[in-house]
């Protein structure tokens, strides 16, 4: 393996394959709206849970995720945190916080598990029910607006040079929220690696990189430093 | 413009001051220079050192589909205060993206400012009895600008209460109306809400500060955090020198640890609090706090005030107390970067842009768990959450004699305010905004 500092250096391949459908770099801009549900204690987020949009699960995990992407350790979605650092029920918050998003290809599976996980939490702790929050939860939803950044890749040495410019914003948008677009446990990265340029291996490696113990600055050094690595 | 409140303020000389009394001499500064009346202009590209290249293409890709809209913002005054402060930056940075941006002021008599300021203390929750001549007065004003305004633009945006009204000029054309709340709606008198709410819900969507300043609304709500600019006096970079100067100016010791609180002297800023916290960590570690602010000499109750902060002080040389002139920018900025730590120990708080200042300093923050400071210092990640003179004692002690964790939570603070803070994510909000209402609120998707 190569050192991660040559990270920055495209990878030196003798056959170098060029892919017929270029890769193209995108980002993803998000506004945040108000929504009417909140939550003071554990039924209330249960209720809300239950009636809130799509748009506001997004938005307190995979969301929450990307504004919070300079965090290396802590930080996993707004449930867990509030549920911890709000209603002090850490078992539950320490629960919460360990759902990796990418583990769902929906919004409804990913609202399920997280109702599963306070159901189950409420029915071994019925007196966590009588603790009530001073700052409530707000519940938001995003609403996305898909970006173009004028960046393609036909080949592994462009489309490393692509990730070196791109924003983490990019890095979230095809590693991270690609899964809820394409419903496969996947990303846009690993799928184009694999069927245009035969990446197989290193395209499931990039699949292995655990997005809740280092920066998005930090996944993206990650995954170049995979591909520099890479052969057919 | 008739707002008697629009003339810019008038430096006073010598308004500014140490003043701890034992060291007055020694700390009197020199008085900063009078404001310019507006920031001078830049550029977006100037940005780009700060967010990054990518960051500033994802702009202008977003801008793209605005090109040639219209915009027009529309709020009560032109200088002074926040929004206008907001506004300065963000009407050039929106034209420079190709998007027409105008700016007007309201105008009226003493007599509508007079009703706005008590509507304006109502919607905070003050008592307040909405008599017909007020709605009268209100409406009459409203009315003769509404007369005076085209609406032609693309898109209205019309910033608090005061000019809320104006809405009655939407018509069934293209404009989008958009009501910009930049206070704190979530205990309103009721009477002052009910008359204004009708108005509200004729715009095509709102947007608040904060999901806990904001109301149970028929129109869509959108969140804007309220931003500071990385390039204004308040938060631009400073020579080393500058900051040098500043401190020896005010007789505060580089060669030993800075604990600063900015902030006006209010009791709800708890400066008295910060100077208890301050005396029980002293104990065991050795610091300066610096107390500094503004309001003292135009706030009768801000002289109060700060006359308590001195007897509290009780003179102590570690202790230093700055009552500041409102165009202090530069000082409160080099203070700000002098510091070891910034503390904001407030009972109670709106957003608490010091805070934000602070964590783009790249220091560790120390502040009350209240308002909007939550949403900006994440405990243990971002900054530090206290609840109590104590708790703020015990952190202070910590910090200094750990400043390996203060450095990671600096880094940490500086990185949120650059995400979710700055004016050029701003900027971003509002071209986000403008897209999806010409687009319609549904059209976005994943």
């Amino acid at each position: 393996m190569k050192p991660l500092g040559d990270a920055m250096s495209p990878p030196d391949h003798r056959m170098i394959r060029t892919a017929s459908t270029p890769f193209e770099f995108k980002a993803a801009a998000h506004l945040l709206f108000i929504e009417r549900e909140q939550a003071r204690n554990l039924a209330e987020l249960l209720d809300a849970l239950l009636s809130c949009s799509e748009g506001s699960i997004f938005q307190h995990t995979f969301r929450t995720l990307e504004e919070h992407h300079f965090i290396k350790e802590g930080f996993s979605n707004d449930f867990a945190h509030w549920a911890s650092s709000e209603l002090g029920v850490i078992g539950l918050g320490e629960r919460l916080a360990s759902l990796d998003v990418r583990e769902f290809t929906s919004l409804s599976s990913l609202r399920s598990r997280l109702i599963q996980l306070v159901k189950d939490f409420l029915a071994r702790n019925p007196k966590a029910r009588e603790l009530t929050a001073e700052n409530p939860f707000y519940f938001c939803s995003s609403k996305t607006v898909v970006l173009p950044v004028e960046t393609r890749a036909r080949d592994l040495p462009e489309f490393i040079d692509g990730l070196n410019h791109v924003s983490v914003h990019s890095i979230h948008y095809h590693f991270i929220e690609a899964r809820l677009r394409r419903k496969l446990e996947t990303n846009d990265f690993s799928l184009w690696l694999d069927k245009e340029l035969g990446l197989s291996q290193a395209a499931s490696l990039l699949n292995r990189i655990d997005i809740y113990t280092c920066t998005l600055e930090g996944v993206k050094r990650k995954i170049v430093h995979i591909l520099q690595n890479a052969t057919d | 413009m008739e707002d008697s409140r629009s003339t810019p303020q008038q430096p006073e000389t010598s308004q500014s001051q140490a003043a701890a009394p034992a060291a007055r001499e020694r700390r009197k500064p020199r008085v900063p220079e009078p404001p310019p009346l507006a920031p001078a202009s830049v550029r977006l590209a100037e940005y780009e050192a700060i967010i990054g290249k990518s960051r500033l293409d994802e702009l202008r890709f977003l801008a793209s589909a605005l090109s040639g809209k219209t915009v027009k913002m529309v709020n009560s005054t032109a200088v002074g205060g926040g929004v206008a402060e907001m506004l300065n930056r963000l009407v050039p940075l929106l034209g420079e993206l190709e998007i027409k941006t105008g700016w007007e002021v309201i105008t009226g008599g003493n007599d509508f400012f007079e009703i706005t300021k008590a509507f304006h203390n109502a919607l905070h929750g003050g008592e307040y009895a909405l008599t017909a001549q007020a709605r009268d007065v209100f409406m009459r004003h409203t009315e003769q600008n509404r007369q005076r305004m085209n609406f032609d633009e693309d898109f209205i945006v019309i910033h608090d209460p005061q000019p809320a009204g104006l809405v009655a000029s939407k018509t069934k054309g293209s404009s989008r109306w958009i009501w910009r709340c930049h206070i704190d709606l979530s205990s309103p008198n009721t009477e002052v809400w009910n008359f204004l709410q009708p108005m509200v819900e004729s715009y095509d969507a709102a947007v608040f500060s904060s999901p806990a300043f904001a109301r149970q609304l028929s129109i869509p709500q959108t969140l804007f955090y309220p931003c500071i600019d990385p390039l204004s006096e308040k938060n631009k970079e400073l020579e080393e020198s500058h900051i040098r100067d500043v401190c020896d100016n005010f007789g505060i010791d580089r060669s030993r640890p800075i604990v600063t609180q900015i902030s006006r002297f209010d009791r709800l800023k708890d400066p008295v609090g910060v100077i208890e916290a301050c005396k029980m960590a002293k104990k065991y570690v050795d610091f300066q706090l610096v107390l500094a602010g503004g309001s003292a000499s135009d706030d009768p109750e801000g002289a109060v005030v700060l006359r308590e902060v001195m007897e509290a002080a009780d003179e102590d040389p570690d202790i230093i107390i700055l009552d500041l002139p409102p165009w202090s920018a530069l000082e409160i900025n080099a203070l700000q970067r002098a510091s070891t730590i910034i503390v904001q120990k407030s009972l109670k708080e709106g957003f608490g842009l010091t805070v934000t200042e602070g964590l783009w300093k790249g220091k560790p923050v120390i502040a009350s768990a209240v308002g909007g400071i939550p949403t900006q210092v994440i405990d243990k990640l971002t900054g530090v959450l206290v609840h109590s003179v104590e708790g703020c004692a015990y952190q202070i002690r910590y910090l200094l004699t750990h400043p390996e964790l203060g450095s990671q939570l600096g880094r940490n603070g500086r990185e949120h305010v650059k995400e979710n803070f700055l004016m050029t994510t701003n900027v971003q909000r509002w071209l986000l905004l403008f897209r999806l209402l010409s687009e319609g609120l549904n059209s976005a998707s994943l």
